[in-house]
């Protein structure tokens, strides 16, 4: 192969830029680039002092120089020539011009336009699927202005994200805590109690060091979960538990705290003033409410009354029986109803009363713990919480709770997460934890406004709480037909409607509804055009067989193709785009963003061209603006990119870098006018960088306040509460939901109705899987081990499976291409260790070597994160087993948020060697 | 808590390096064979010549495995330390005197036997120094690469030439002492509580038909001794014990040669978690 | 004197293999060579069980077995303690290679690449012909030290000057510096803290210390 074609003889230089592969990020890096060839990835140490990762990116960085120069690389545009589609079909991809290609594209975009943008079932002609956790944008240069131009695009095809990522808690802990994500304050606590949370893994570098410091600084992190991971492997102790049986162990932690501990350990006047803990129930279940303001009413101490919550001066008592002369409860559906003398409860005493039944000997039962350590470790939470002490930070005085609660991936996806993230937001709120120094706090908001500080989140909405952005369910307003086809807007209200929602909604139902939609509802056609950019749904997704047939009828497929894969397998044309080193971007920085990135400072950092793209590879930013032209849509595109489609807002108060709507910009003129608007923006118009400034600089960064990390101030300020523990909304938002559905005869979505409770009630959350393989007619007793997933770093994001490098340091970690066992179990099976063996669910067969471990739970099996590759290059050739060929996509393990877990029921066996491949 | 050592085979030295070892200890014993044989009044040239020519076969061999043959000479620059280097600097004086009581006075073979020798203990302090594998490492393995070689030495006299009765015997004691080394290496071995793989070698099925072998060649150089079918036993006999030695030596240098691991003495503490002394097992 | 010398705290490492991924990166080290790797042990039984993640490689040993059997005088040891090796010199025998207690050497005998027999744009640059058919090991990035101390920069303070898997390790594990300078990091790290070195009992005396909790005051 030859030498890329910049760069002078002899020259070394090393570029700024950042690596974005993992929502972690971005991480700050430097590339070497010796004679126009990068040969090295480095940390970028001038960032050592504003970086909490100290300005190194993670191992996955080291990978980019080989994805560069992959010679599988697709490098010039192609299209298809076979028109049958399939795994076993071959596309026929033949080479052809950038004119071609792009002509091609948008002849079709222009005839769909002239057709209308949606179809006759009012579903987007266009739909588009996007990777990892939203981290494409930061790889699609001007793309989001392009399909802002465009008009409605349909997001909701899952690709493996959303449904699949710590999607309950995106949703409740956006709306209970503006907590997209959940980390502890890891810089002050001092006792985590961690649900299968892979921080060492998945929580990027700047979680790792964090943390690190934190165990050296002498925190205690007791992690619970079936496998040995390396978070598990970092932390003080590791407690073995069941899949799918954390809320048993949670809700046994709340039965300790507020059956067992003496009420005053608890955070009282948190729970009276920042909670609706105080908030009187009736006999309905329903607040009761002032019969006039229909503010929920609070039993004051002082004057031993019911009164409206923010009535001044008042005590409102949080625990009592009270007799309440005259109220109202609001019912679903706008109804009122009157009470007279009603009998009533403060929502916490609801609570205490909920929980009295799930003591530590009922939670053993299920989760396989003893009751000794459930009990012990809710009482060293309790202990840790430091209640009644307080922390100065930048000058104001805050609560100091060092003690948070965190849940992994499956145990935060799927039934029984509703009533995980539940418990572990009330288990914050029960010691005053919760968004104060040292303890429980979110990091962002996505499906609320605010991504750069969500601070600007908080306002007041009805009943004392912020407000929140459910979609309706109201008779008026529900939207009974969908706007896409994972029905986001029509299922499940607590998604809401921004940019984000639609690709959190139930992304799996789309594909499930290509093969067999339910009954009553619209018949979805699939979209006319599917645009795939860093997605590859046929590997990554549950029942990647299902998912493989559901691509193969997508009728015109445009991939944005690195190489080929098994999803690009199905397009029609396939672009190649110029890859992380070869093309530019502004990424904004800094500020609280997840995973962990909790930083003292904010602003944009420039993702850079450090060498020339290979072949024909081109800049997305040339492809957008490129589409844009070749459609009629490059002023309305402009436009955007004005507006801030792309980063800033190209004109603030103080400053205006607009770009002519009416001309075609080339990319550095496009980041050009980015970088000035951004850095103005960050400064009021004080300080204006432009690219070449970026190039050289690499960041620019203005201070964030520390204060800023803590949402409580911002509550306290406003007198505004967390709606916990009761959730009076959701029941009644469910009630409307179940009335509305059932109104169009729809009863397929009942049982995820079931979820909408003021409190959780434990419901045999593992029994769903054993229920799934009996529903088939099959012995659930054929079935009798858990398979669940793991990840390393290595393979966590970033479609790393094509690059050697990344799969040669993987091997020094265990389980890495095989499928870990407890090693007793294996004996048991006559398994020994590096056998192969084959995994069997009611959907299909996988096949790895075995990896025996002591660390690992007797009746669990782990597949770590890693795909069934048959077409990717170098990957397809591993022989890699994958839990997403043996787990099941259906209905009936989805629930109220539309979520799925990586969690199925299996058999194992020994074999003689890896599956027999079917070609490709 | 134990900790189950995931010591892997060593990837460096192959069959060939092995071949050295085997051919290198059978030259060398057969030129002490051919002396101690001109000592009770036979002159063996021959013998003298056979074993140079497995010595320098043994060369070959490790030659073909070395990644820069073309600077081979390179292995004579460290004499300090080197048990590589002193072995090397031995070939030299050995092959001259080996030749000259060949070519002009089979007397030489005194001397040619002195640095046989030599050249028989420096391709046991090799092993020796290999501190990254137990299974070299061990002190005992210096009787035993010796006693194997002067055994091997001995059989292959019995096999290519003269049956003299005290070379019979001379035979028969090297094997028993080869046996005696033999069984103080395992013990060693034992008693160091190396990885489990280190040991585990001895109880395979190549270290058991070794073992058969050598049983075997002992049997026979006994009967011959004691006059049954003397010619064929101690042929049999002699050829047993130099394929036995080969063998072990492939065995030590292929099958046993597993590294030492990567071994913590403590797990760290994780924050407030505990620590725990750890024993390798 | 200077004796230069690594830190790995395992109470930090994670097992990431940054420092693995950017050591064969800056060394231009082939498929199956890492210089710098960290191994995943497990110890104890189910369900009392730990898993440690132990940064491994060349110790730089006071008294190294790899030298003593080396017959061309290709490794050598530094004033500064640093075990290196004379690609010029070395016959490829691999006898240091048994001889190493902590598995840290390797030997190619045939030049291989990531994606199969020809390099790619990256490797093409950072080939070395003169690293195949002979032993290599971490240099701990004896270069990039020089050229720092040249500059007046200090190694384990300054990056430039300091090996880089110490520069990328994203935990904050390893640390570098003179551990015969009493104020150095790596000498206050191993003062204030409990540390082993591995394999002890071979008398090679590792310049390699593995931290595991804090010294008791």
């Amino acid at each position: 192969m030859s030498k890329a074609a910049t760069g002078t003889a002899g020259e070394t230089k090393s570029v700024p830029t950042l690596c974005y592969n993992c929502v972690a990020g971005p991480d700050f890096m430097r590339v070497v680039v010796e004679d126009g060839v990068a040969t090295r990835v480095e940390p970028n140490h001038t960032a050592a002092d504003i970086h909490p990762g100290r300005g190194r990116p993670c191992v996955r960085a080291y990978g980019l120089i080989q994805k560069t120069y992959n010679p599988h690389r697709v490098l010039q545009p192609m299209k298809r020539t076979n028109p049958k589609k399939g795994r076993d079909e071959y596309p026929g991809f033949v080479p052809i011009s950038w004119d071609e290609a792009l002509d091609t594209i948008a002849a079709r975009m222009n005839e769909i336009r002239a057709k209308g943008l949606l179809d006759e079932a009012g579903l987007p002609r266009v739909a588009a699927s996007f990777g990892h956790g939203g981290t494409p944008r930061s790889y699609m240069g001007s793309f989001p202005a392009f399909m802002a131009s465009w008009g409605p695009i349909d997001f909701s095809f899952g690709s493996g994200q959303g449904v699949k990522c710590t999607h309950s808690e995106h949703l409740y802990g956006e709306y209970w805590h503006r907590a997209f994500t959940v980390s502890p304050d890891t810089v002050l606590t001092r006792f985590i109690v961690s649900f299968g949370s892979n921080y060492e893994v998945t929580g990027g570098v700047c979680a790792v060091r964090r943390h690190a410091d934190a165990r050296i600084r002498g925190v205690k992190r007791v992690q619970i979960e079936p496998h040995m991971s390396a978070t598990a492997a970092c932390s003080a102790e590791w407690v073995p538990i069941k899949p799918k049986t954390d809320a048993a162990f949670m809700m046994a932690m709340i039965h300790v705290m507020l059956h067992e501990v003496p009420r005053g350990s608890l955070d009282l006047p948190f729970l009276r003033d920042r909670t609706s803990s105080p908030y009187l129930v009736g006999p309905n279940g329903y607040y009761l409410r002032d019969a006039d303001s229909g503010k929920p009413l609070v039993w004051d101490e002082n004057s031993g009354r019911a009164v409206a919550h923010d009535t001044p001066g008042i005590r409102p008592a949080l625990e009592g029986n009270f007799t309440v002369p005259v109220a109202v409860s609001h019912l679903a559906d706008q109804e009122v109803m009157r009470h007279e003398n009603a009998a009533a409860r403060p929502a916490f005493v609801a609570t205490v009363e909920d929980m009295k039944k799930y003591s530590p000997e009922w939670a053993s039962e299920i989760c396989g713990v003893p009751p000794a350590v459930i009990r012990r470790v809710a009482n060293e939470y309790v202990e840790n919480a430091c209640v009644g002490q307080t922390i100065e930070i930048e000058g104001r005085t805050l609560p100091f709770r060092p003690v948070a609660v965190l849940l992994g991936k499956t145990v935060n996806n799927g039934w029984g997460a509703f009533e995980c993230c539940w418990s572990r937001t009330v288990l914050a709120t029960l010691v005053g934890a919760l968004e104060v120094p040292g303890g429980t706090l979110g990091t962002t908001v996505r499906l609320n406004k605010g991504h750069d500080n969500r601070l600007v989140s908080v306002v007041p909405g009805e009943d004392g709480f912020m407000v929140s952005s459910l979609n309706p369910t109201s008779t008026a307003d529900w939207k009974a037909k969908p706007t896409g086809r994972n029905a986001h807007r029509t299922l499940v209200p607590i998604v809401g409607n921004s940019a984000w929602s639609q690709a959190l909604g139930p992304a799996h139902l789309p594909w499930l509804f290509m093969e067999k939609s339910p009954e009553e509802w619209p018949k979805q056609r699939a979209p006319e055009l599917w645009i795939t950019f860093r997605t590859n749904p046929a590997v990554a997704f549950w029942d990647a067989d299902k998912l493989t047939r559901a691509i193969a009828r997508m009728p015109f497929v445009v991939a944005i193709a690195y190489t080929f894969d098994e999803t690009n397998h199905m397009a029609d044309i396939l672009l190649p785009d110029a890859a992380d080193l070869e093309s530019t971007q502004v990424v904004p920085i800094g500020g609280t963003k997840f995973v962990e990135q909790f930083w003292e400072h904010q602003g944009v950092a420039l993702r850079q061209k450090a060498v020339e793209p290979m072949g024909e590879a081109r800049d997305f930013t040339w492809i957008s603006t490129e589409l844009a032209r070749r459609t009629g849509l490059i002023e309305k595109y402009n436009a955007a990119i004005n507006r801030g489609a792309i980063g800033s807002s190209l004109k603030g108060a103080n400053y205006d870098f607009s770009l002519p709507t009416d001309q075609v910009h080339d990319a550095d003129t496009i980041w050009d006018a980015v970088c000035k608007a951004s850095t103005a923006a960050l400064t009021d118009g004080k300080e204006v960088k432009d690219l070449a400034w970026m190039k050289e600089n690499g960041y620019f960064v203005v201070p964030f306040k520390r204060a800023d990390w803590y949402l409580y101030p911002s509550l306290a300020d406003q007198n505004l509460r967390f709606e916990l523990p009761y959730q009076e909304r959701l029941m009644r938002v469910g009630e409307e939901l179940k009335r509305r559905l059932h109104s169009q005869n729809i009863h397929w979505w009942d049982e995820q109705l079931s979820e909408y409770q003021a409190l959780p009630e434990w419901h045999d959350v593992p029994g769903r899987w054993v229920k799934a393989v009996k529903a088939q007619g099959l012995n659930p007793d054929d079935y009798p081990l858990w398979g669940i997933t793991t990840k390393t770093m290595i393979y966590s994001a970033g479609n790393n499976s094509g690059v050697p490098l990344m799969h040669e340091v993987g091997q020094n970690i265990r389980g890495h291409g095989g499928i870990i066992m407890n090693a007793n179990t294996a004996a048991r099976l006559g398994i020994e260790q590096d056998d192969w063996i084959e995994v069997r669910s009611i959907v299909d067969t996988t096949r790895g070597h075995a990896v025996l471990v002591q660390g690992c739970q007797p009746d669990t099996i782990v597949i770590p994160g890693q795909h069934e590759h048959w077409k990717t290059p170098f990957a397809k050739d591993l022989n890699f087993p994958s839990l997403n060929t043996v787990t099941q996509m259906s209905m009936e393990l989805t629930d109220a948020t539309g979520s799925g877990a990586d969690v199925v029921r299996v058999s194992v066996r020994k074999v003689d060697g890896p599956k027999e491949r079917r070609s490709a | 808590m134990k900790q189950v050592v995931q010591a892997r085979l060593q990837r460096y030295w192959d069959i060939r390096a092995a071949g050295n070892f085997s051919f290198g200890g059978t030259g060398s014993g057969l030129v002490l064979a051919a002396a101690l044989a001109l000592a009770l009044g036979v002159a063996s040239p021959w013998a003298v010549a056979v074993g140079l020519g497995f010595i320098g076969l043994g060369l070959f061999c490790v030659w073909l495995e070395i990644g820069k043959p073309w600077r081979a000479i390179n292995v004579l620059f460290h004499p300090h330390t080197s048990w590589m280097t002193r072995e090397a600097l031995l070939v030299p004086p050995l092959m001259a005197a080996g030749a000259a009581a060949v070519l002009i006075d089979i007397r030489f073979v005194y001397l040619a036997a002195l640095f046989a020798a030599g050249f028989m203990y420096c391709q046991a302090r090799m092993l020796l120094a290999s501190r990254g594998i137990p299974a070299w490492c061990q002190k005992e393995i210096v009787p035993l690469i010796l006693a194997t070689a002067l055994a091997e030495g001995a059989g292959a006299f019995l096999v290519a030439g003269g049956r003299p009765q005290a070379l019979i015997v001379v035979a028969l004691v090297a094997g028993i002492l080869r046996e005696i080394a033999r069984v103080l290496y395992r013990k060693g071995l034992v008693a160091a509580k190396l990885p489990a793989a280190t040991l585990k070698w001895m109880a395979s099925r190549e270290e058991k038909g070794l073992t058969a072998l050598r049983g075997l060649s002992l049997a026979c150089l006994a009967l011959a001794l004691a006059g049954v079918a003397p010619t064929a036993l101690a042929i049999a006999g002699g050829s047993l014990a130099v394929l036995a030695g080969w063998g072990l030596k492939a065995v030590i240098i292929v099958r046993a040669a597993f590294t030492r691991g990567q071994v913590i003495s403590h797990t760290p503490t994780r924050g407030r978690g505990p620590t725990a002394i750890v024993i390798p097992s | 004197m200077t004796r230069y010398a690594m830190v790995a705290d395992l109470r930090r490492c994670v097992g990431c293999q940054a420092c693995t991924a950017s050591c064969k990166e800056a060394n231009g080290t082939p498929p199956g060579v890492q210089w710098r790797r960290v191994v995943d042990i497990e110890v104890g039984e189910y369900p009392d069980v730990k898993r440690v993640f132990v940064p491994t490689g060349c110790q730089h040993c006071a008294d190294p077995p790899c030298m003593h059997v080396c017959p061309s005088t290709a490794t050598r040891q530094r004033a500064d303690g640093i075990v290196t090796i004379d690609y010029d010199l070395c016959i490829g025998c691999g006898y240091c290679a048994v001889a190493c207690p902590y598995e840290a050497r390797y030997k190619v005998d045939t030049a291989s690449f990531a994606f199969g027999d020809e390099p790619s744009a990256c490797e093409e640059v950072r080939h070395d012909p003169k690293k195949i058919g002979v032993a290599t090991k971490c240099t701990f990035c004896v270069d990039r030290i020089d050229a720092g101390r040249a500059k007046g920069l200090v190694p384990g303070v300054d990056p430039d000057a300091t090996p880089v898997c110490v520069n990328t390790c994203i935990s904050g594990a390893l640390a570098f510096g003179d551990i015969e300078d009493p104020d150095s990091n790596v000498s206050r790290l191993v003062r204030e803290n409990k540390s082993f070195r591995m394999h002890e009992e071979v008398g090679t005396s590792p310049g390699f210390y593995y931290l595991w909790d804090k010294e008791t005051p």
